[in-house]
């Protein structure tokens, strides 16, 4: 990432590209229930975001109104520099999309669903379907199971075949809602694989997910909702750095540990295990040289980094009360 | 960086849309595989055999005029035939395709698929009206071509061996009772369109495709309760089921047109009706 996601909120430049996501003041009512509210999104172009949230965050009817899919209650959308949905149609042909996991035609084959598709598909010209769908069958590995009616289909091949409706045609913005749902891990791999070559090839990606686990593997950038309401966003490096690292020592003796770090200056507190120790002004080496020094037993040491995990329980238990 | 940049502002110059005659092709190879519209379309084939077969079977039923007609009047069979679908069957055939034309889709979830590609929203209904119009001519033909069949096979052209008796005793030749035929099939076309821009309508409006399903039959049903009320008399002219016996007119000889303009008419009062109002809510759909 390179200037793009130093400044997200985007100025404007001149010489800048405009951001592939702009999202100003999104609300979306549904009777009174409010699913989004003021949520304000620059994702810089060649991005990849992912938007975390626990269930009924607002996600999914975010994406949905990215995509004018949904017409916001209040708040504007811009995609690749456009205003949605008023410029839809010169948009969506560059943007793949899977929301709320894949939809097609039970009785059609896998390959017979992605041929109506891609039938629908602006940029593909009529001699380059049969090539198109063939592509975007093998690069989510679903060539052997070609021709099965999609009735047949495991979740997790439904998945892949959603994931190919998106990679139909080379997108200039990607954007997936919760793409792993139902994979295995090898599917949750190739998922991964195929957000890493989006990115090498220049696309912007929107991933949402619960799993953590996923956006901290394979992106730029993170967006975290709750309860319809943007609590953080930035790059990951940003994010993930904003705390101070720890130490977590397993010790039986941590009475002593904490006698013997104090003494060093070392900001140290008791924990269940052990002591935890502040990394603030020190590094792990000393801390083992001290504490061994001072005679504690030593079981195990870890580092505790401020995982992306561990933000998101931060972030969503404040505001979950 | 800035090439993609770059690149967006080439490439998003202007909206690019799919060749509108590929995204027909493509619907009505969806419509027109779907198993359960040959089904439909089997079961309405068989609609003019069975009769066909049971009238020879029984000789003269002593119902109706027309059915008697049929015992020694080939060419009679096939518009007997539309002439008794269009109460149920024919009706419930095209209902199925506009149920499924985009509350089906919107229930599979596909009905994304096809706005994010982007279809715009207004080719998507008059997409989907030809998908419903083309189930409205291939059930209309197997009952008119089953019918046209199993009525000279089993009776010949006419009793009389020289064409058509018609209903007012004259004989009219087997060339122009074909045309006959042809008008009433084109008639029963008419009236089925409208049925379906109906459907559509109500099909633009939810995601259960049963829900259509329910709302059209039903709704021809109470128009039938409504014209059978003798107090509603000023009501028949709105009704769309108002004058669907005319399509015997096409037996009669000289031709009375009346009947059918004004079934046709009334038709295209609700074909367009029905049509506007798809387009108006498919315009504001969620989907």
């Amino acid at each position: 990432m390179t200037a793009g996601s130093a400044t997200p909120a985007a100025t404007t430049a001149p010489e800048v590209p405009p951001p592939a996501i702009r999202v100003r003041g999104l609300r979306k009512v549904f009777g009174s229930t409010v699913a989004v509210s003021g949520v304000d999104l620059d994702v810089p172009a060649g991005a990849v975001l992912g938007v975390l949230g626990p269930n009924g965050s607002g996600k999914t009817t975010m994406i949905r109104m990215l995509l004018a899919l949904s017409r916001p209650t209040a708040g504007t959308v811009e995609l690749l520099g456009a205003p949605m949905p008023a410029a839809a149609g010169a948009v969506l042909p560059h943007v793949g999309a899977l929301v709320e996991g894949p939809g097609f035609h039970p009785f059609l084959s896998g390959r017979e669903n992605l041929r109506r598709c891609a039938a629908a598909e602006p940029l593909l010209s009529t001699r380059a379907i049969p090539d198109a769908v063939q592509r975007a069958l093998s690069r989510v590995g679903l060539t052997g199971a070609a021709e099965r009616r999609y009735r047949a289909y495991s979740l997790g091949m439904k998945q892949r075949l959603g994931l190919a409706a998106a990679l139909l045609v080379p997108r200039r913005l990607v954007i997936l809602d919760e793409p792993t749902n139902g994979l295995d891990p090898a599917g949750t791999r190739d998922v991964r694989t195929i957000i890493a070559e989006l990115h090498a090839s220049g696309a912007t990606v929107l991933v949402s997910s619960h799993l953590l686990a996923e956006i901290e593997a394979t992106c730029t950038h993170v967006a975290v909702l709750d309860h319809g309401s943007l609590i953080a966003a930035g790059p990951l490096a940003a994010l993930l750095d904003g705390e101070a690292p720890a130490l977590e020592v397993r010790t039986p003796d941590s009475a002593t540990a904490v006698q013997a770090l104090r003494a060093a200056g070392i900001d140290v507190a008791i924990c269940p295990a052990g002591v935890r120790v502040e990394l603030a002004g020190t590094d792990p080496p000393t801390v083992v040289a001290l504490l061994v020094g001072a005679g504690v037993a030593v079981h195990e040491v870890q580092r505790r980094r401020t995982e992306l995990d561990e933000l998101f329980a931060q972030l969503t238990g404040g505001h979950s009360q | 960086m800035t090439t993609t940049g770059d690149g967006y502002r080439t490439t998003l110059s202007g909206p690019v849309r799919a060749p509108l005659g590929r995204l027909v092709r493509s619907e009505l190879r969806w419509v027109l595989r779907r198993p359960r519209t040959q089904i439909v379309l089997g079961i309405l084939a068989l609609i003019p055999v069975l009769m066909g077969f049971g009238i020879v079977a029984t000789g003269s039923p002593g119902g109706s005029g027309l059915l008697t007609q049929i015992a020694g009047n080939g060419l009679v069979l096939p518009v007997a035939a539309l002439s008794i679908s269009l109460a149920l069957l024919l009706p419930l055939a095209v209902t199925m395709a506009a149920a499924d034309a985009l509350a089906g889709e919107s229930a599979h979830g596909t009905l994304r698929g096809l706005l994010l590609a982007p279809v715009s929203r207004t080719r998507l209904v008059l997409v989907k009206a030809v998908g419903v119009l083309a189930v409205a001519v291939a059930a209309v033909a197997s009952v008119a071509v089953l019918g046209i069949v199993t009525g000279v096979v089993l009776v010949g052209p006419s009793g009389t061996a020289h064409g058509m008796l018609t209903l007012s005793g004259t004989e009219i030749g087997p060339g122009s009772a074909l045309l006959r035929v042809s008008l009433a099939a084109a008639w029963t076309v008419g009236q089925l369109a409208a049925v379906g821009a109906v459907a559509l309508a109500v099909s633009s409006a939810t995601e259960h495709p049963l829900v259509v399903l329910a709302a059209v039959l039903g709704g021809l049903i109470v128009f039938g309760v409504l014209s059978a009320i003798p107090a509603l008399d000023w009501l028949q002219p709105l009704l769309l089921t108002t004058g669907w016996f005319a399509i015997t007119d096409v037996l009669r000889d000289p031709l009375p047109l009346h009947g059918l303009a004004s079934t046709s008419l009334r038709a295209a009062c609700y074909l367009l009706i029905g049509l506007a109002l798809a387009l108006a809510r498919t315009a504001t759909r969620e989907a």
